[in-house]
Order: structure tokens, then C-alpha cells, then sequence
């Protein structure tokens, strides 16, 4: 109780409204504790009320029997189980209230302690627990909250219509690309880099170019997830980049008041002329679809070029908002130019405007939030444009013919949706759903129902918090778990707990979690890669430039760290790196889908061979997997290309059927050395490696399918690991579950229940067997970055509470909510 | 009667002599002054100023002529070690030659350099050479335009509030109602705690709840 203190004042204005009147409480109790309730007569009076509330323990600090009164005592709560504590304490002002605190504050302290049914909120960053599930068996389970994972804002998201991709890029520089049609698997990740500020996106054709605040134009190599090339566009910071629809031209706007107009070459491009120069900054650019005009919009004004002669043959004035400080300029911050020749503009006045570019006069104008409308998206078909405001609403207009069969149209605000806390700073309409991201770093696809004609698993609503591939890897033998970050990495090593506990509860922890290491990363790149070896002795990371590989030593609390210095040349960058099982061979992934194999001693790490399949797409690799008989290494890409290698004779083995969802986790089982793959769309496949076909387990989840729970899940699985105790147990994770796939027992049948474990519980031993089936699915732990098993037996969950990343975020804006 | 007369006549003179006064300053007409009294004035005034002069001249005297003794001091304390100090002289006079020797030849590098450097300025005007590359101007140009857009999203004016209050309404006004988050997660408060406990003492101070 102690370690929140409120002063007098703040209490007295918690207590008090606007003109200095005490305020009485909205509500008849509130928490305003944890477990603590404070009510009034009505509550304290009505027993059924605290049985529903589970309340054990009650204080009535108005004991008596007047009307100012509450008349209860131990006598009225007899059989409730409630136990009962007075103070006679009246309601005026010579009243010494102070005798009673140390008697009431020891009450609450009893209360508190007393394990009752309220659950307690734990707020710890690491506990032992154990596990027990009536068929799983019993786990010791380490839950490790010392993953300060943080994403960063969405700046800018772009379609490219033909291939069906969405690229966003973050506030570290970093891209992202999406698959639509791939349940919005995030199948590519091009690292940031320090100072980048990405302010905007654009695809031209499948090429896809960025520019930013640093005043460069990036244009990105997708094949190996890097970028291609800078060019310096020497205009200042660049706010907009757009291209326009025949794919000749970029146009980017510049902080110095240009338009610079870039030819499209191959391979390049080539600055080609400024449009005419402008007093202020341009913050937004939209082409006319016929690609002859160019709408800028900039401080207070919006100017149409013309891209044949340069010249500004419009100034459309846009007025400051009302209420705000008239020397405030207002920003135009989205503009969308309609092949009709409608100008639709954004700004900082809360408006969407619409404008005709023949006369270059306002049509229409809609007040669409008090705060700023920050960026506008326009569907293919013209009918529709969606607008991201700063209070984390998207509203949606439409083109629209107000009376019921006449011709003449109107835009029209028609639905809102409120799908973030923070500013959207970004905005889609796709086909069939709006895309928004922004300062609440999630990416969320909400679907437009109206167009949908089948539910689907791929049309289904989505918010995307986490990145579609681990940042953890741990050493299984050691417990050292590595967490990677932008700019940094750390080791940790796990706590211990001694003995065995109940079913649920914490263990007493022997030795707390430690941070063995915080390693930084040199240069500007962020970090794309990063592994530890499950003995512990190795770590290795790879940003775009450099690869490094260091070794661990640790005697007893003393750790040092050697940098290996003479590396092979060519291990320069990585996309995925991965140690073998027995910490001798090192593999790099790198650019074109080649794997390297080095061979690691004591102090030098020397190359033995090159792996590259024949036929294959070049696609960088993202996955890598090692068999523990270090014999097979599998590698997946982003082209959906599963291929395996013998290790000994350093050739390709086979290649796995190409599916059409690209792969989002797969491991080699340890004793039978079965290729196990989950894709994205949550489809299971076991690959025999040694008779290069299905296996029969999954030959039959093919036939019977799976259950649609299951298919419904709408964030991919990212990590798989297989129980030594057990060989038939599979342990996958996605972000709010870890399941156990039992492949002696029986698939689930597609009416009955999947999530059946309470159920089971409550059956008689006889009966279990038959009811139970193969999928063990376990939520105890959410908002999972990884889950994994451990040498020991020992479950490792490492979990990243949203609440955590949402208290780091920047401030949100002030909305009076009615009654609060 | 008399004595009252005189009673009434002594104003009436202050007046005339008022009068007499604010003539003087309205300058109307010359003063009436009689010619024992100027002369008198006169002498005294010849007088006056012989004597100031003589006095001047005292003063002044006194001062050279306590400045000569200082002097005379002076040479005697100097005078009184000029034996030893020539001996001293005698023994190091060669070895400080080449400090000064080196100290000169600095001086003329430096001048040297100035000189270079002064050629330098010259040939580029008021202008330095820069790499445009690692130009700070760049960078600088990327903070201002980040200052811009920091100012206009987050900046005075523009309604913001905390995290902590957005997730604490959510769970007042939500499904699963519960305690402000500022009270179930500890490490969130801890910079309110500070700001709550210094708030504190300053209310009771101000109050006087507490007789010191």
C-alpha cells in the first residue's frame, strides 16, 4: 500500500469538479485498488451483490445505527463466509478519524493476504511455474518477461495491385512486405538503418522505392531483402514520393519547395527536371492517373502542375481551422487526384476537402475529426477514399448518387472505424479491405463486408503485432536465451527454482535470471539475424553490411567475450544463421538462396562449402533447420522453396513440394529426422527426409483436413520444437497460444470440439482416451514471442505484454469521453 | 493694535519678498544691489579662487613628493640585492638563450602557419571547404523537418494526453473493469510517486498543517 502515494491537493481535486463542488462517485463501488473495492450502503447491504463480486472481507467505516449511518455488523454477513470488520466513525468535523487507520490499514493488510478467490494481478517479470494439462503431462514452465521488445511506428504502407503485396515501412527504416493473398504473411523484412526516417513508399511495376527525411531515395533489392541503392536527391528532407501509373516516373517532394521529377530506367534511375520551384515545403504529391499533372500539397495551399511544362497552373488556397491560432499554418498532408480530375485533400484542420481541378474551386468540404487528417487512400475503382485521422479513427467517403436512381453523385462520409488508439499515419483501400498503420505500431486489415461475397479465413479482420519470425533464439543445452533487438543484442541466462510445486503455481526461484550480455552493434544497420549456439559458446549476428561471430566463455560469474576476427570473406552478410546441434558447423544463409557451411574450432571458424540448389528461385533464405545427427540442413525461402541438404556429401538432397503458402516454421525431429513444416495459412506437413515423401501422419492430415479452429487462427505459427521425453510431441506457438501435437492420438474430427481440455478435465480417466485428440493447445500464456523446449525438459515462454509496448508509446490525443 | 498691525505686516513682507523672488526668476527687471555689498562680493569671490588655486597647488606638490619617496624606496630595495643579482646574471645567462631561442622559432612557425592559413582564407574568399557528404547541413535540415512534424503532432495546442490515462479509461469504461493501470503495474507510477510525495510536502507547507 505504501508504494503509491497521492498528495492532499490531488485528492482534493480527484474529489472535486470543475467549479470546486465535491463530486460523488458515478457508481455505487469502484476498484481503486487492486482487490480493493470501495463502495457504498447500497452495495455493503446487498449480500448477493458481494457474493457475486467475491468479496471476503469488508470494512464498514460507518458503523451505528442512525440514518448517517450503516447498520451492519459480523451478525449480518453470518453464512456469507464474509468476514466483517466496524469502526463507528461519524460524519463530523470534531471527529478524531485518525485513531482507526492503523486498525483499518491492518484489516486490509489481513485481507490482502488472505487467498481468496479475487485472483491476484502478477505483475512479476519472471516466475517458474509449474504446468499441468491432463494429457500433456507436467512441464516446468520458465516465464520470462525480460524481452523489452519494442516495434516502431508505421510510417507509410503501399499496394501493388498485381502481385497483391503491401510494403510498410517503420520509423527505424525498416520495410516490411506483406502477402494479401497469403493470410497477410509478412514474408520479407529489409532491416533498417539509423537515420533513415522513411516518410513514404511507393512500387513502381515490382519495384519498390522509399525517400525520407534524410533526403535520399532508396530503392530496394527484394530478391535478397536489402537495399539496392541510395541516391542523394539534393533537395532536402523528402516528405512524398509517388510514381505514377504508366511506371516512366517518380515524383518526390521536397522540404526546399521542388517537385523533382526521376525517369525510371532499369537497374536505376535518372533525375530528370524540377517542376517550378515553391516558397514552403511539399508534404504530399498525388499523380493524375493520365500522368500530366501532379497535385502538391503544401503550407496552407495545394498547387497542380503541369508535368509537361513545370509550370503551377493551379493554387487551390486551403483555410486554416477554426478555433486554432491563426498564425498556424494549416498542412496539407494527403492528396488524392482522381482520374475525373477530382483533387481530394487532407489537412491539418480536421478536413477532407474536395476540389475540382478544371476551375480549381472547392466543392465540398467534410469536418472529419477535430484533430488532423493525416493521410487519404483512394480505392481502384475511384467510388471510394479512406482518410487516417490523429484519433486513430479511419473514415471512409463515397461517391454516391444521393437520391435513389438519379445519376448525379456526391461524395459522401459513410462508415467510420476505430481500430487504433494513436495517430494512423497510414492508410489503404485494397480490394476488399482497409489497411491502416500508424503510431500504435500494430498494422491492422479490416475487411469491407459490403464487397466480401465469402467468408474467409483470408478476409477475416487482422491486427498484426508481432513480426512473423523469432527474435529469440536459445541455447537448449544451457538456458541461454538471446534476444535480438535493432541495435542490440542481449544474452540472458535462466533462473532456477528447486523442487516441485501444484499444478499452476509459482516455484520459489533458486537463482534469479541474469543478464550475461549486452552486445551493440557497430555502424548504422540494424540487425537482420542473430543465433546462439545450443551449447552456449557461440553467438553470431549479421546486419547488411557485416557479419560477425563471437565466443562466449563463462566461469562461473565471469563472462568474456572474444571477437573471431579472421572470417571467411565471403560470409560478408546473412540473412539466417544457424548453429548444428553439436556447435561445430556454423551455417549462413546468404544472398541468392547459397548457404555456407564453416566449420567452427577453438578459435577460428574456416569454410568448407557452399550449398545452392540448382533449380531455384535466388530468394533469400529466412529459414534455416538442423538436423541433431548433423546430417540433413533444410532451408526455406520466400519463394516458398523448402530444399534439403546432405551435410556429408554437401549436395542438395531434395526439394519439398512447393506449396502456395509460404513457410513460417519447420524443424527436423531428433530422432526420426522428419522435415515438420507449418506454412502460413496453418497448414501442417511431416517430410520423411530419408524416403524424400509426405510421411504417413501427414498424408492423413491432408485427407482428413484439419479442424477449422485450427485454420482460423489468424497469426502464424513461428516456432517448432519436439519433446525428447516424447517423440510424438510437436511444440508449435503462435502469438496467443503453445500447442502440443500428439501424433499417436487421433485427429480432431471436424465436429467436435477443439479446444478441449476443460471438458476432459471433468470426464472420468476411462473416457478421456477416447474423447481426446491430437491438438493440445494451451493459453495460459499470451502475446508470445517464443515457446520453446529446452534440454531439461523445461518449457521456456518468453511473453511481451501489450500493455507494456502501449504504456512506450507516444501520447495519444485527449478525447472527452461522456462521464469520466 | 500695534503689535497686531505688526502681526499682519510680517506675511504681507514674506510676500513682497516672494514677490521679489519669483521677479528674480521671471527675469522682469535688473536687481537692486548696492555697491558695498557687490564690492564685497567681489573681493571675496578674488579671493576665493586664489585661495583654491594654492590649495591645488599643495596638493599636488605633496603627491610628487610622495611619489618620490616611493621612488627613492623602490631603488633602495632593488639596489640592496644588485650584487647578488649580478652574480646570478653572470652564471645563467646562457641557459635561458635557448628557450627563448626555441620560443622565438615557435612564434615564427606559428606566424608560419597563420601565414598558410591566411593564404588559404584568401584563396577561397569567405568561404571553407567542406565534403558536401558528411555535411552537418544535412543532417541539421533532417532535424528541423523532424522538429516540424514533432511540433505539429505533438506540439502545444495539440490536445494530447498519456498512455496511462487512455488504458486507465478503457478500463473504466470496458468490458473488464478494473483499477487504474498506474496502480496494477508498479514501475508506472514510479515518477508520479516522486512528483505525488514532493506535491505532498509543499501542499503541507503551504497549508501549515504541520507547526514546524
Amino acid at each position: 500500500m505504501t508504494d503509491y502515494e497521492v498528495s492532499v491537493q490531488q485528492l482534493n481535486d480527484l474529489l472535486s469538479d470543475e467549479n470546486g463542488h465535491f463530486s460523488m462517485p458515478s457508481k455505487d463501488f469502484n476498484e481503486v485498488y487492486p482487490r480493493i473495492l470501495l463502495g457504498n450502503e447500497s452495495v455493503a447491504t446487498n449480500v448477493k451483490l458481494l457474493q457475486q463480486l467475491r468479496v471476503t472481507h469488508i470494512i464498514n467505516v460507518a458503523e451505528g445505527d442512525s440514518y448517517m449511518h450503516v447498520n451492519t455488523g459480523a451478525e449480518y454477513y453470518v453464512g456469507t463466509g464474509i468476514i466483517y470488520h466496524g469502526i463507528p466513525a461519524n460524519d463530523v468535523e470534531y471527529f478524531d478519524l485518525s485513531v482507526y487507520f492503523e486498525e483499518g490499514a491492518d484489516f486490509i493488510a489481513q485481507a490482502l493476504a488472505y487467498d481468496g478467490d479475487r485472483g491476484k494481478v502478477s505483475n512479476c517479470k519472471f516466475s517458474v511455474q509449474t504446468l499441468i494439462c491432463s494429457v500433456m503431462g507436467e512441464f516446468k514452465v520458465h516465464r520470462v518477461r525480460f524481452f523489452d521488445y519494442m516495434p516502431s511506428a508505421i510510417h507509410a504502407l503501399a499496394f501493388e495491385p498485381k502481385r497483391e503485396r503491401i510494403a510498410a515501412a517503420r520509423a527505424d527504416g525498416s520495410v516490411e512486405i506483406y502477402d494479401v493473398a497469403d493470410n497477410f504473411f509478412q514474408e520479407k523484412v529489409v532491416p533498417g538503418r539509423e537515420k533513415r526516417a522513411t516518410e513514404a513508399l511507393a512500387w513502381v511495376g515490382e519495384r519498390l522505392f522509399s525517400a525520407g527525411l534524410n533526403g535520399e531515395i532508396v530503392e530496394y533489392d527484394l530478391d535478397n531483402h536489402k537495399v539496392k541503392y541510395t541516391l542523394d536527391a539534393y533537395g532536402g528532407p523528402i516528405w512524398a514520393i509517388a510514381s505514377n501509373k504508366q511506371g516512366t516516373h517518380l515524383a518526390v517532394g521536397c522540404e526546399d519547395g521542388t517537385v523533382k521529377l526521376f525517369e525510371v530506367c532499369e537497374d536505376k534511375i535518372q533525375f530528370e527536371r524540377n517542376l517550378a520551384k515553391q516558397k514552403g515545403r511539399i508534404i504530399s504529391l498525388s499523380w493524375h492517373p493520365s500522368g500530366l499533372r501532379i497535385a502538391a500539397g503544401m503550407m496552407d495551399m495545394i498547387r497542380v502542375f503541369d508535368t509537361e511544362t513545370g509550370q503551377s497552373v493551379h493554387r487551390l488556397l486551403v483555410e486554416r481551422g477554426i478555433g486554432t491560432a491563426k498564425s498556424k499554418e494549416c498542412v496539407v498532408w494527403s492528396v488524392v487526384y482522381l482520374s475525373d480530375g477530382t483533387i481530394i485533400s487532407g489537412d491539418s484542420s480536421g478536413k477532407v476537402k474536395i476540389w475540382d481541378d478544371c476551375t480549381g474551386t472547392l466543392i465540398k468540404s467534410h469536418q472529419v475529426t477535430k484533430w488532423d487528417v493525416l493521410t487519404l487512400s483512394a480505392s481502384q475503382d475511384e467510388t471510394s477514399v479512406v482518410a487516417g485521422t490523429s484519433e486513430g479513427t479511419v473514415v471512409q467517403l463515397q461517391f454516391i448518387s444521393m437520391v435513389l436512381g438519379q445519376e448525379e453523385k456526391e461524395w459522401v462520409r459513410t462508415r467510420t472505424f476505430k481500430n487504433h488508439t494513436h495517430d494512423v499515419r497510414a492508410v489503404l483501400e485494397i480490394n476488399m479491405a482497409i489497411v491502416s498503420g500508424g503510431m500504435d505500431t500494430q498494422l491492422v486489415m479490416r475487411p469491407l463486408l459490403d464487397k466480401i461475397e465469402v467468408k474467409t479465413t483470408a478476409t477475416a479482420f487482422r491486427k498484426i503485432h508481432f513480426p512473423h519470425r523469432s527474435l529469440v533464439s536459445c541455447a537448449k543445452k544451457t538456458g541461454l536465451l538471446l534476444f535480438q533487438y535493432p541495435t542490440h543484442l542481449d544474452l540472458w541466462r535462466l533462473g532456477e527454482s528447486d523442487g516441485t510445486g501444484m499444478p499452476g503455481s509459482s516455484l520459489a526461484i533458486k537463482r534469479k535470471p541474469e543478464k550475461l550480455l549486452h552486445l551493440k552493434i557497430k555502424g548504422e544497420d540494424h540487425v537482420c539475424c542473430s543465433a546462439v549456439s545450443p551449447c552456449g559458446e557461440w553467438i553470431a549476428y549479421s546486419t547488411v553490411a557485416s557479419f560477425r561471430l563471437y565466443r562466449l566463455h563463462c566461469d562461473n560469474n565471469n563472462v568474456s567475450i572474444t571477437k573471431i576476427s579472421k572470417l571467411p570473406k565471403i560470409l560478408s552478410s546473412a540473412n539466417q544463421i544457424c548453429f548444428s546441434s553439436d556447435s561445430s558447423r556454423l551455417f549462413v544463409a546468404s544472398t541468392s538462396s547459397t548457404v555456407h557451411v564453416a566449420a567452427l574450432s577453438q578459435t577460428e571458424c574456416k569454410l568448407i562449402s557452399s550449398l545452392k540448389s540448382k533449380s531455384g528461385s535466388g530468394q533469400a533464405i529466412h529459414l534455416l533447420a538442423a538436423s541433431e545427427d548433423g546430417k540433413w540442413l533444410a532451408s526455406a525461402n520466400s519463394a516458398h522453396e523448402v530444399h534439403v541438404y546432405n551435410l556429408k556429401k554437401m549436395k542438395v538432397h531434395c526439394t519439398v513440394p512447393i506449396y502456395s503458402s509460404g513457410v513460417s516454421a519447420m524443424a527436423i525431429h531428433p530422432t526420426t529426422n522428419n522435415l515438420f513444416v507449418v506454412h502460413a495459412d496453418q497448414q501442417l506437413f511431416e517430410y520423411s527426409i530419408d524416403q524424400k515423401q509426405y510421411t504417413d501422419w501427414s498424408r492423413v492430415v491432408q485427407k482428413n483436413g484439419l479442424h477449422h479452429v485450427w485454420l482460423e487462427r489468424d497469426t502464424p505459427v513461428t516456432n517448432v520444437t519436439f519433446s525428447r521425453k516424447n517423440p510424438a510431441h510437436i511444440v508449435l506457438h503462435d502469438m496467443y497460444m503453445f500447442c502440443i501435437i500428439d501424433q499417436t492420438l487421433p485427429l480432431p474430427d471436424k465436429k467436435s470440439q477443439f479446444y478441449n481440455q476443460l471438458t476432459l478435465r471433468s470426464l472420468p480417466e476411462k473416457e478421456r482416451k477416447s474423447q481426446s485428440h491430437a491438438f493440445k493447445v494451451c493459453k495460459t500464456y499470451k502475446e508470445l514471442l517464443f515457446a520453446g523446449l529446452m534440454e531439461d525438459q523445461s518449457l521456456v515462454v518468453v511473453e511481451r505484454p501489450l500493455l507494456d509496448i502501449t504504456a512506450q508509446l507516444p501520447p495519444p490525443v485527449r478525447q472527452k469521453k461522456f462521464a469520466t | 493694535m500695534a503689535r497686531l498691525q505688526r502681526g499682519y505686516s510680517e506675511p504681507r513682507e514674506e510676500k513682497e519678498l516672494r514677490e521679489e523672488m519669483s521677479d528674480q526668476s521671471d527675469d522682469e527687471g535688473p536687481e537692486e544691489v548696492t555697491f558695498d555689498a557687490s564690492k564685497a562680493v567681489a573681493l571675496k569671490s578674488v579671493k576665493d579662487a586664489r585661495d583654491s588655486v594654492k590649495r591645488e597647488k599643495e596638493l599636488l606638490k605633496e603627491k610628487r613628493r610622495k611619489r618620490q619617496l616611493l621612488f627613492q624606496e623602490q631603488k633602495k630595495s632593488r639596489l640592496l640585492p644588485e650584487a647578488l643579482l649580478e652574480e646570478f646574471e653572470t652564471v645563467v645567462q646562457k641557459p635561458p638563450s635557448l628557450p627563448d631561442d626555441q620560443a622565438e622559432q615557435q612564434k615564427e612557425k606559428k606566424i608560419k602557419m597563420k601565414k598558410s592559413k591566411k593564404v588559404s582564407k584568401r584563396l577561397q574568399g569567405n568561404c571553407r571547404v567542406m565534403r558536401v557528404k558528411d555535411g552537418s547541413g544535412n543532417t541539421s535540415m533532417q532535424k528541423s523537418a523532424m522538429d516540424f512534424i514533432q511540433a505539429r503532432l505533438y506540439g502545444s495546442g495539440t490536445q494530447r494526453t498519456t498512455n496511462a490515462e487512455l488504458l486507465s479509461l478503457e478500463k473504466k469504461r470496458g468490458l473488464h473493469q478494473g483499477a487504474a493501470v498506474q496502480f496494477t503495474n508498479k514501475e508506472w507510477g514510479a515518477d508520479q510517486k516522486a512528483k505525488a510525495e514532493k506535491c505532498n510536502k509543499r501542499f503541507i507547507h503551504r497549508q501549515k498543517l504541520i507547526s514546524t
